[in-house]
């Protein structure tokens, strides 16, 4: 019965998405009750997931499904992270969709189901359920990401996002398929075990095959060299689309990242050296490509590969399992409360097919709506990570773990790279806060996305007290 | 209420400045309610000055557990070394309130949070309870000098902004480094400011993190070469916020040397002293002549505080007794007569409607009071005898030549760069012919000259009579030398048994 309980989120968003799309089939189903639909799945998700954490009492289920899966307190707050995206997202949609005019009934479904996908890969401990699982999230996001078909942005989003994921998806199966050649076994706890007693670098195929699901993972988090899709791709899908994909989908293939770097210290030690040059070419690059950019959501695709970079650092600068896992999740909670947050605010304030794009757009936005840019303005503060927001907190543990796993050289490009995303960063804030307006910024939302806006606002702050639970 | 006067002292202001920005009160009422709350500070400052027992610990401590795994606290606590900046910041707020018409009700908001921010940064007892504060103080500057500053604010902002903001990321790495440190060398993770004095510290990365973290005050304070970003933004920011910046929060940065750098570093500072007190000596100079040239009187009188926070900075790297009980001193010296200045630049730009110094003359036969005080704050930052800037100058000469005749020497004779420079302005603004502009020159109302007045017989009283100040801030300042001397070699060996000295009284 434990066992159940503690896949009771992943059932109920799994069949809530079954639900969903069997509501799109109706003709005459409203999109705003489809919106509650979605957001009514991820509350309870999010409940569910709340009760199990709260009761302490971890057990691993290794005795179901083969020991394909487990349930630890990582996974769980990751799932929490998870679920709380996919409401947000659901309730900026609400927002979103009265002013852009592509929705369809599958949209929240699609949603549920990709969080379905992202939750089961947190808890993957095996290369095939990883994938099905890496499978369900990808699927599920290439639609969203397509869904305004009559987009020529939005379609060249969604081919170079499905060819480019699908040639990852194959690094991934061949990888996948060498490790089994290597180790006998696609459950991370024997590879383990084979690495340990064989020894990493005597056994080419293990070798070669963690590469390649590496590249795989890597591609997915839009880690340098594998960053270039990440800013046309965010750059053609539609707002709440993009703050899905930038949050929830992050955690859930960092969770998986942490998950299988980890299965063993003879594969970690063996690719350290390599991930610790990837992660300062993938904060430095993410800044170079962000600097140059002149449209809000081209800068926050940016921005997402330097804190790709950042949490790299955190997985490079490996201490303790407890530590750097406690630090790696509760940045990818830092980083999901501001960048949903900016996401949610961007889907009212952009208008009628997101006419407001670029930076000029939102001049003098201070001026005429002043809680939406003292909104904005909190997010931004808390992804540059200036106190005493969560993003502070979060890059503070980063550093911490850092210097303490004594990669004070990491530590301390970590914190140039901070220095150089200042200058977007203020960017925007000195745009809405020191010109005139010459926009009325009147827009046609429902109550939700600023709703949600708030929200997000307060968790900024109220995170940033909560302790690191180690 | 008096338990917790410190906690009081920072949230207070810093709270009611956010709910103020979101509740739609009308300009006059903020003003009202910010005076009313700055005013209530100044009453917990003074009651903590009155309280204060002067024995070299912290007192009025508060300690609350934050993030229990690593060691960070919410701690707070005042000694002799911070109870003066508390003090210049407690006592000078007010004068904003009451003296300037704001444009926007926001300025007044903004005008809180960094008074409770500035509070915190002084008080606070622990590395990152420290940063927190530090970090938000630059905020409301952000706004103030972008919203409210002159023509050419925008960039001005960018500048300080960049400059500082690179300076404190500099300052979290040794801070971090720091804490790690400690971990490696006792086993527990700790935060705490004092508890970091045990810590011995060599190699490669001390050096850095010491640089990193002096690059962080030298950029606040500023110390030549760090000092660019300040011409801009002390001229283009509205008059109070340049008064707040030169007043408090350059004096901040120097607070951070004397609490962060000089108790932690001994190995590191006992090599680059020299390094920084020539800075500081060379700062003293160079911003004096740049302050000859200027024609507008706010950049000139920019040009001057960057001058004499040279001097004060050097006050601090010469390591002994005097100096540092000297640099104390003129932290409150320079606040109430430079930053004094700053306030009466304000009424001259305001009523005069220029800033260039050409455009006046003669504002002392129209202005008779406000020529006095001018004159009176004007003498005590040059330090003539009698005045609070002699006291303060005289100490940290005594100590700069105990501690190298040749830096000695050269800050006493700078100092007349100072005389030159202010004795020439004076004379072409106040005296001089009269013209279209100053013959109308309204002087002080009694309103304003009530407000200037404390501050004038303070700067009177604290050159006639120094001794009550003194007695307060030197137990604090032997305490800091003569652990610095000691811990200097064997530190970890000898603190590790003993709690560590800072720390005596606690809850």
């Amino acid at each position: 019965m434990t066992d159940f309980l503690l896949l009771l989120p992943v059932l109920i968003v799994g069949v809530g998405a079954i639900l969903l799309m069997l509501l799109a089939a109706f003709d005459n189903v409203e999109k705003e009750v489809a919106a509650y639909g979605g957001m009514a799945v991820f509350l309870l998700g999010f409940i569910a997931q709340l009760a199990v954490v709260t009761a302490g009492d971890i057990s691993i289920f290794a005795n179901i499904f083969n020991s394909m899966m487990v349930a630890n307190t990582f996974t769980q707050v990751a799932g929490l992270i998870i679920t709380a995206c996919g409401f947000f997202t659901c309730m900026s949609s609400h927002s979103y969709f009265r002013q852009n005019h592509f929705f369809q009934l599958e949209y929240y479904a699609l949603t549920a189901f990709a969080a379905c996908g992202m939750m089961l890969l947190t808890m993957a401990q095996e290369l095939i359920t990883a994938f099905v699982a890496l499978e369900i999230m990808s699927l599920a996001i290439y639609v969203l990401v397509g869904m305004q078909r009559n987009n020529v942005r939005a379609t060249e989003a969604v081919l170079k996002y499905l060819v480019l994921g699908a040639f990852a998806g194959g690094f991934y199966t061949m990888g996948s398929a060498m490790m089994y050649g290597g180790a006998n076994s696609t459950h991370f706890g024997n590879i383990g075990e084979v690495i340990a007693a064989g020894g990493f670098f005597d056994q080419p195929l293990l070798v070669v095959g963690s590469l390649l699901i590496l590249v795989a993972l890597l591609f997915k988090v839009a880690a340098f060299p594998f960053h270039a899709w990440v800013v046309d791709v965010y750059d053609g899908a539609a707002l709440p689309v993009t703050g899905f994909m930038a949050t929830a989908l992050k955690v859930a293939v960092f969770a998986l990242f942490a998950n299988f770097l980890t299965l063993d210290s003879g594969l970690q030690a063996g690719w350290v050296e390599y991930l610790f040059y990837i992660a300062i070419f993938t904060m430095f690059a993410g800044n170079l490509i962000a600097i140059s950019q002149n449209t809000l959501k081209r800068m926050l695709a940016a921005s997402g590969i330097v804190h790709s970079g950042y949490l790299l650092v955190a997985l490079v600068a490996f201490t303790s399992r407890d530590f750097t896992g406690s630090v790696l999740l509760y940045y990818l909670a830092a980083y999901a409360v501001a960048t949903l947050g900016m996401f949610c605010a961007l889907s009212y304030l952009s208008g009628e097919g997101e006419k407001r794009q670029k930076f000029e757009d939102f001049k003098g936005l201070a001026k005429v709506r002043p809680y939406s840019a003292a909104a904005i303005t909190v997010f931004l503060l808390s992804m540059a990570g200036l106190p005493p927001t969560v993003g502070f907190m979060g890059k503070l543990y980063i550093i911490i773990n850092a210097i303490h796993a004594e990669q004070t050289m990491l530590a301390a490009l970590a914190i140039v790279s901070s220095v150089v995303s200042m200058w977007y960063y203020l960017r925007l804030v000195i745009t809405m806060y020191f010109y005139e307006a010459q926009d009325d910024f009147v827009t046609e939302s429902s109550p939700f996305a600023p709703l949600c806006t708030f929200v997000l606002v307060v968790c900024v702050f109220a995170f940033s007290l909560l302790p690191l639970g180690v | 209420m008096f338990e917790h006067v410190l906690s009081v002292m920072i949230f207070l202001p810093l709270v009611a400045g956010v709910l103020l920005l979101l509740v739609p009160v009308s300009r006059n009422g903020v003003r009202v309610i910010g005076l009313a709350l700055s005013v209530i500070v100044l009453i917990c400052g003074l009651k903590v000055y009155v309280d204060f027992s002067g024995g070299g610990g912290l007192e009025f401590v508060e300690k609350i557990t934050w993030i229990d795994t690593l060691g960070i606290h919410y701690h707070v606590g005042v000694d002799g070394i911070s109870l003066f900046v508390l003090m210049a910041a407690a006592v000078l707020f007010p004068m904003v309130f009451m003296l300037f018409t704001a444009k926007s009700r926001a300025y007044y908001c903004t005008m809180l949070i960094a008074l409770g921010a500035m509070v915190g940064a002084v008080v606070a007892a622990d590395l990152i309870l420290f940063y927190v504060f530090w970090e938000i103080m630059l905020l409301p500057i952000f706004f103030m000098i972008g919203l409210w500053g002159g023509e050419k604010r925008v960039a001005a902002t960018i500048k300080i902004t960049i400059y500082t903001i690179s300076g404190s990321l500099l300052m979290l790495a040794a801070l971090v480094y720091l804490a790690v440190s400690y971990h490696a060398q006792t086993g527990q993770w700790s935060f705490e400011i004092a508890r970091m004095a045990v810590l011995d510290l060599h190699g490669g990365f001390a050096l850095l993190a010491f640089f990193g973290m002096m690059a962080a005050f030298a950029i606040k304070i500023p110390l030549f070469p760090f000092h660019t970003w300040l011409p801009d933004a002390y001229s283009e920011a509205p008059t109070s916020t340049t008064f707040i910046l030169s007043a408090i929060m350059a004096k901040i940065g120097v607070y951070g040397v004397i609490r962060l750098v000089v108790p932690v570093f001994e190995g590191e500072l006992a090599r680059y002293a020299v390094l920084f007190a020539y800075l500081g000596v060379i700062g003293l100079m160079y911003c004096g002549i740049a302050a000859i040239g200027q024609r507008d009187f706010k950049r000139m009188l920019a040009y001057s505080s960057a001058s004499h926070m040279g001097i004060i900075a050097l006050g601090v790297f010469c390591m002994n007794v005097q100096a540092l009980t000297g640099t104390l001193y003129q932290i409150v010296a320079h606040a109430t007569s430079t930053g004094v200045l700053f306030l009466f630049a304000g009424v001259l730009e305001e009523r005069g409607n220029s800033r260039q110094i050409e455009d006046f003359g003669g504002v002392a036969y129209s202005a008779p009071i406000f020529a006095t005080f001018f004159a009176v704050a004007m003498l005590a930052s040059c330090g003539l005898p009698g005045t609070s800037g002699f006291i303060g100058e005289f100490l940290i000469i005594l100590g700069a030549v105990k501690y190298n005749m040749l830096v000695g020497v050269l800050a006493a004779t700078s100092l007349v760069i100072g005389v030159c420079y202010m004795l020439w302005m004076f004379q072409r603004v106040f005296f001089e012919k009269a013209n279209d502009r100053t013959a109308a020159f309204k002087d002080l109302s009694a309103y304003e000259t009530l407000v200037f007045l404390p501050v004038i017989v303070l700067i009177l009283v604290m050159g006639i009579y120094p001794q009550p100040f003194i007695a307060k801030i030197e137990p604090a300042a032997q305490k800091h030398i003569i652990q610095m001397i000691t811990t200097g070699e064997p530190a970890l060996a000898k603190n590790a048994a003993a709690p560590p000295s800072h720390s005596t009284i606690t809850p």
